[in-house]
């Protein structure tokens, strides 16, 4: 399940700045694993359609720069883990496959010399979701999916009472947080 | 090169946060010529985002700061092997420091928080003081702190409904707190349906909720907005100014008498002193030039961290200890809250998307002396608060109670459901100084300058332990009241760095167990006066802002009143 519309807004990040922190193996790489984290299915879209290898490589060129050797090695050793039982590389093994390994790093067992399965996987998947949950003009949360996927109705400038009942029924402000506070839509 | 020197001023104030920021307007109100050094620079309303990834992910507010570059590293005992540092200072630096982007949670402390070692000898028995505590009563009692507790209340404004009023108890406010002169300036923040849930079901076990008071206006306060309610105050400025940080409130008043000189993105290396053992300024570093303040007075109100530190780090011919540390008692008496608390799951929907943190329930039927402590192992207890405001992605790091896996499409099922249905209970508990637990300066780890940073050298003591526990059982009974279906306990946290740190130079009326006064000023350099939680002898148990802030104005009225002495 892919997006029908993804606003202006949440791709001006992406493409103003053109990330090239990874490689092209280990962008496939990262895809398949933020695809199996958070999947597409009959829930909506998953993380990779709402942008999250995107947040995560804009996130490595500036603010998360210092982890950029340890995506590099994590992302080698989950294609080091695919080659050695499949002869593939991570992105190419069915999604069973890939659920397995992932499930090794997590609990950290089962991924040979490399010995931070865990601290990798946990790096990531707390990545994917700020990606995923985050305000959209950082890349991820594309047309509002991860919003919408947990019900938080958005960022807005007041809340009135009424708001904060128990049985609210909120309309979505459908905004990002530049978008609030500059009132351009 | 020898620092450039400037004209001498009254009294330099090193710090324009809570302490520092509040300290400025009585003074400036004396007129006294005061310059305030502050590390950090103005922040304006639009810099407060409402950006979950930029105020809680990232702590914009704290990138490349002074405070950034100097976080303290952290051991669990003397041969203990060093703690992960984290990536950011618990606090930030900014004209207004963390008060900016603080919960605004303003609670005074109990008459029982002043005198708990004479307390609890009286009432259990020496023997029920923890092995190991240095804990003194605190040269101050609450009935000499209630004035200056009022007074800050009404100067940067709280909202909140008193309990005891002269006496008279109010059932609709905190019953347990002590006798205040007078009701809060403006009334509690709103109620919102979570919290009322909570409320009712804590009247329920006959408990004793109550809004808690907040920094925060409830309705319009001294010309500005009443609180927007919009869901980022918790590590986020507020864009509107209806939090009450010294940043809109003190700060722009002393300025307003032309009295008080506000020197942002001053990095303040030591502060000096001459051979009569007096301090007689701050050096500091603004865009890689070295100045000197000359002043009369100086006073240090850096975060509790920083005060040891700079203190630590402004070795003299009078001090070579570092200043004020003669009877080698700075970095001592070292205690801090840490994280606690206990998960919810309910079963329908809470809506706690928006509002702030200091909106909620809160009581204190386990807190201080307020119940029984006979065999139960612990003296002191806990708060507990259930806060409004959850942001999206907190929401969705949420506990899966066991439920579900943590990633997948059970997962996302699993948040889709119930990312909106859980709440944390948090509780601070009692803290108390112990001989082994202290500050001091790390021998390895240095800031881009070369100076060492802060070490803490602290665990959590049995006592502590047991405290945590019998406030997680009290939490989750709660909860379970109010009808979550699962529960989840946050394991007894590894202490380490904290946003509520005391102690380091402890006030008290005996210099040998001591670094500052009953008034807050150095019992070996009469001209210093020290300001923050670093002077307190107990943490109580709830938010520190508000008593470091009325200890802060206490520690002005006497340099005001003593100004001759103290001064020349």
């Amino acid at each position: 399940m892919v997006c029908a519309f993804v606003p202006a807004s949440a791709l001006r990040f992406a493409r103003t700045a053109t990330p090239e922190v990874l490689t092209p193996q280990e962008r496939r790489c990262l895809q398949a694993m933020v695809s199996r984290i958070i999947p597409a299915d009959a829930n909506g879209p998953g993380a990779l359609e709402a942008g999250c290898a995107v947040y995560i490589e804009s996130a490595l060129r500036d603010a998360y720069r210092s982890q950029k050797p340890g995506y590099g090695a994590g992302l080698a050793a989950l294609d080091f883990c695919a080659n050695a039982r499949q002869g593939k590389a991570f992105a190419e093994l069915n999604v069973g496959e890939q659920d397995q390994i992932l499930s090794e790093f997590e609990r950290n067992t089962g991924v040979g010399e490399y010995a931070d399965g865990a601290a990798f996987f946990e790096m990531v998947r707390r990545h994917i979701l700020e990606g995923m949950f985050g305000d959209p003009s950082y890349g991820g949360n594309a047309n509002f999916a991860g919003w919408d996927l947990i019900g938080y109705p958005g960022p807005r400038m007041y809340v009135s009472p009424d708001l904060q009942g128990l049985d609210a029924v909120i309309p979505r402000s459908r905004v990002t947080a530049e978008q609030l506070v500059h009132g351009s839509r | 090169m020898a620092p450039a020197n400037l004209p001498k001023t009254d009294v330099v104030v090193i710090g324009l946060g809570a302490a520092g920021g509040l300290a400025v307007l009585p003074l400036a109100r004396a007129g006294l010529k005061i310059v305030g050094l502050e590390a950090g620079g103005w922040f304006r309303p639009a810099d407060h985002q409402p950006d979950e990834i930029r105020n809680n992910v990232r702590h914009w507010p704290h990138a490349v700061q002074k405070a950034n570059q100097e976080i303290p590293t952290a051991r669990h005992g003397r041969n203990g092997p060093p703690l992960p540092r984290p990536p950011y200072h618990p606090m930030m630096n900014g004209v207004g420091g963390t008060s900016l982007h603080y919960w605004g949670q303003s609670w005074r402390l109990t008459e029982w928080d002043f005198k708990v070692r004479s307390e609890t000898i009286r009432r259990y028995g020496a023997s029920a003081i923890p092995e190991g505590s240095t804990l003194e009563d605190w040269p101050v009692s609450y009935e000499e702190l209630e004035p200056y507790y009022d007074r800050v209340e009404y100067a940067i404004g709280v909202s909140g409904k008193a309990g005891n009023v002269q006496g008279t108890i109010d059932k609709s406010g905190n019953i347990f707190e002590s006798r205040r002169q007078r009701e809060y300036p403006m009334p509690a923040m709103r109620g919102a349906g979570f919290a009322d849930l909570m409320a009712k079901a804590a009247k329920r076990l006959g408990w004793h909720p109550y809004a808690p008071p907040a920094a925060i206006n409830s309705v319009p306060y001294d010309r500005r907005t009443a609180c927007f309610y919009h869901g980022f105050c918790g590590s986020g400025g507020c864009p509107v100014n209806a939090k009450n940080s010294t940043a809109v409130t003190t700060i722009p008043q002393a300025i307003a008498t032309a009295n008080l000189k506000v020197v942002p993105y001053a990095h303040v290396i030591a502060i000096e002193a001459d051979a009569h053992g007096r301090v007689t300024g701050a050096r500091y570093l603004s865009d890689k030039k070295e100045y000197f303040q000359p002043a009369s007075v100086v006073l240090l109100a850096g975060y509790t961290y920083e005060n040891t530190r700079v203190l630590l780090l402004s070795k003299s011919k009078s001090y070579p200890r570092g200043l004020s540390n003669n009877h080698g008692q700075v970095g001592l008496h070292y205690m801090s809250h840490t994280r606690n608390g206990v998960m919810g799951l309910f079963p329908f929907d809470l809506n706690r998307w928006y509002g702030t943190p200091a909106q909620g329930t809160s009581l204190d039927d386990w807190a201080d002396d307020n119940f029984d402590h006979a065999g139960l192992g612990f003296i002191g207890g806990g708060n507990l608060l259930v806060p409004m405001e959850e942001k999206p992605i907190e929401a969705a790091s949420m506990s899966t109670f066991g439920r579900a896996r943590r990633w997948g499409s059970s997962w996302k099922a699993f948040v889709k459901e119930n990312a909106a249905r859980w709440a944390p209970v948090w509780t601070q508990i009692s803290t108390f100084p112990f001989e082994d637990h202290f500050l001091d300066l790390d021998p390895e780890v240095k800031d881009p300058l070369g100076y060492p940073v802060c070490r803490l050298t602290v665990d959590l003591k049995e006592s502590e332990k047991s405290a945590m526990r019998f406030m997680q059982e009290k939490a989750e009974q709660w909860l379970l009241e109010a009808g979550s279906i699962a529960i989840d306990k946050l394991p007894l946290a590894p202490i380490g760095l904290s946003t509520h740190a005391y102690g380091g130079t402890r006030m008290g009326h005996d210099p040998e167990t001591n670094v500052v006064d009953a008034w807050g000023f150095s019992h070996e350099a009469p001209n210093l006066g020290i300001l923050g939680a670093s002077t307190m002898g107990t943490s109580g148990a709830r938010n520190p802002t508000l008593t470091v802030q009325a200890l802060a104005w206490r520690t002005a009225d006497h340099l005001i009143k003593k100004w001759k002495s103290i001064a020349e």
